[in-house]
């Protein structure tokens, strides 16, 4: 089974419940974790990876490089780039922002002096495993600064997964989706059999998760609701009522607790660094509902 | 003058930073338009309690094409680098609309004429929203199930360049991929929000690598400063040429103003001060604004 954690933007305690959670069903399961934030991977740390055993190099980014010596400086490349990704530098050369390039390949296509641009392959990252202290393995990814389609980099993380999960006889998936709704988020939740939703209950948080249902949607996978820092606006109720107008059955509320950020700067799991918490208790609770009722 | 907010990862209180100095920086007589460029889960104006409004479509050219005039050469599938045209045994060509760029590769190498249509698509929206701090909003807002967050940025940095009054106060998305050095490119400052947790610091650390690449002046503020080691902050600042300009203390006031979508330097809460701080530097540097 293949369980994706998502809350539409960061910061809402999405890696650390999704480590607890872990942490209580590592026992019972086979599972693999993946964390799928290629631009702000966090789990492995959170899960006390602190090596990584084996990292492969992702190549497949593209950026165009333009030939200066070649170059008549017609300016139609920089006209035609629809992301508005090339620039005249303070010598009247024309330079492609390497950084916001998208790859498209429209200015080589345009440039009426043969040769002149190229598209060029790039690294965009790496995608890496370890394997945690808890015994099950972890795949990660990082996103090098500047680059696109850190939702490739997500698709070739979970495939890596379902490799060693058929090598190892693994049965589960647990995803940490990214932040947003984007492509690193599509990639997250395709193929997965539930979405588990994380929010808390401001109105940024709810609009985020929100967004982050509505991908759910589309591909038409069941959807839980699990909510973080539950007590910390208690005049705010639209969090509830909108899941329970989706029909979105809660999971259970986590409590605001200090011994969640005191965990993270530990790099462990909340529920094994302080296990008497609030947020402990209540993450158990929320674990053992899981097993009974989403992997049965 | 060109201002972006950054901060690495989601949930470093990047939003609250940015909300916050705009407010002070108007408050102290600057001319500003603020600009949440964060398309993916925008919410600047909720922190600002305003609804957004006078939204404008943001459409996006895909191919359509013209069967009775196809030679069905597959040179458009060929050029395709997002891979969204799919061609069958005998050649025909078939958009998969969701991996389409727009970016129009495809129609530049057909060869034959009015065989690709101009067709359209609707990816979001951009607003502007007028607020009563004095300055107007500006936000792009993704659709949901669109996967490319890049021409939305596009779309609605130009719209805040249109509209813009005054300095151009950028609020960024989490991470460091390019659509974020799309929204920071041309900022004549970048201010990266971190956090002193061990999390925060690998972040800060790409948020730096960015502000080098960019080639920009950057500050850092430490958010939640008492929770972690700040040390390693000022060290990596310093690693980069960055400079910390403030230091936020992990305030409960803070957390409620943010909760109740009150912005705090609004209040009379002793927090406010830090950000009153913050914009007298910012003006400084921006030489007693624009
Ligand atoms: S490849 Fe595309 S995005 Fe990059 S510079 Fe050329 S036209 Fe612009
Ligand atoms: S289109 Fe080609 S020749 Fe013209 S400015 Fe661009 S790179 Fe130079
Ligand atoms: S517009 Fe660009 S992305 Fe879309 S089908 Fe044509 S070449 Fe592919
Ligand atoms: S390039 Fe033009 S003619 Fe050739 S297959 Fe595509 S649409 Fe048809």
């Amino acid at each position: 089974m293949q369980i994706a954690i998502a809350s539409g933007k960061g910061g809402v305690g999405k890696s650390t419940i999704t480590a607890s959670l872990l942490y209580f069903l590592k026992d019972e399961y086979k599972l693999i974790a993946v964390d799928a934030d290629a631009e702000a991977p966090n789990l492995g740390l959170l899960l006390g990876v602190i090596e990584w055993e084996e990292e492969r190099e992702h190549i497949g980014a593209k950026v165009a490089r333009i030939n200066t010596e070649s170059c008549i400086r017609c300016g139609i490349c920089m006209e035609r780039c629809p992301y508005d990704s090339i620039y005249i530098d303070d010598e009247g050369n024309y330079v492609v922002n390497e950084l916001t390039c998208e790859g498209c390949n429209v200015c080589g296509l345009v440039c009426p002096v043969p040769g002149t641009i190229a598209l060029e392959e790039v690294r965009s990252g790496v995608v890496r495993k370890a394997t945690t202290k808890y015994g099950f393995p972890i795949i990660s990814a990082q996103l090098d600064v500047g680059r696109p389609e850190s939702g490739k980099l997500v698709t070739e993380e979970k495939e890596w997964a379902k490799k060693i999960m058929e090598e190892l006889n693994l049965e589960h998936m647990v995803v940490d989706s990214a932040a947003g709704i984007g492509c690193q988020v599509i990639a997250s939740l395709g193929g997965a059999d539930v979405a588990i939703l994380i929010a808390e209950p401001t109105p940024a948080s709810l609009s985020d998760v929100q967004r982050a249902y509505k991908v759910v949607q589309h591909f038409r996978e069941p959807a839980y609701l699990i909510i973080n820092k539950a007590d910390i606006n208690p005049g705010f109720t639209k969090l509830r009522e909108w899941a329970e107008a989706e029909g979105i059955p809660i999971l259970g509320e986590v409590p605001y607790d200090r011994a969640i950020p005191e965990s993270m700067v530990m790099l462990k799991p909340v529920v094994e660094a302080f296990p008497e918490s609030k947020a402990a208790k209540a993450l158990r609770e929320i674990a053992e509902r899981i097993k009974g009722e989403i992997i049965g | 003058m060109q201002i972006a907010v950054s901060g690495g990862k989601g949930g470093t209180g990047k939003s609250t930073v940015a909300v916050n100095l705009a407010i002070a920086l108007k408050q102290l007589g600057t001319e500003l338009t603020f600009a949440d460029l964060d398309v993916e889960a925008p919410n600047d104006h909720l922190l600002l309690g305003v609804e957004l409004a006078n939204e404008e479509p943001v459409v996006q050219f895909m191919p359509r094409f013209d069967y009775s005039k196809c030679t069905k050469c597959r040179k458009c599938a060929e050029v395709c680098e997002e891979h969204a045209i799919i061609t069958l045994k005998d050649g025909t060509p078939f958009l998969m609309p969701n991996l389409c760029s727009g970016c129009r590769a495809c129609e530049i190498v057909c060869p034959v004429p009015g065989a690709i249509l101009e067709g359209q698509r609707l990816i979001g929206h951009t607003y502007i929203t007028p607020t009563p701090y004095g300055f107007t909003l500006v936000t792009g807002k993704l659709r949901e199930g669109e996967e490319r967050s890049m021409p939305l940025v596009v779309a609605a940095k130009k719209k805040a360049l249109e509209v813009r009054k005054g300095l151009l106060f950028i609020d960024t998305a989490a991470g460091t991929g390019n659509t974020v050095s799309k929204a920071v490119e041309f900022s004549d400052l970048l201010i990266a929000v971190t956090e002193p947790t061990p999390l925060g610091i690998h972040d800060t650390e790409l948020i730096l690598e960015l502000g080098k690449l960019m080639e920009m002046p950057t500050w850092v503020v430490i958010n939640r400063a008492d929770l972690g080691e700040k040390e390693k902050v000022y060290e990596l600042a310093k690693k980069y040429g960055a400079e910390v300009v403030a230091e936020i203390p992990y305030s409960e006031n803070i957390v409620k103003s943010y909760v109740e979508g009150k912005p705090i330097v609004l209040t009379n809460y002793p927090e406010a001060e830090i950000f009153e701080g913050l914009a007298e530097r910012v003006l400084k540097f921006i030489g007693g604004g624009e």
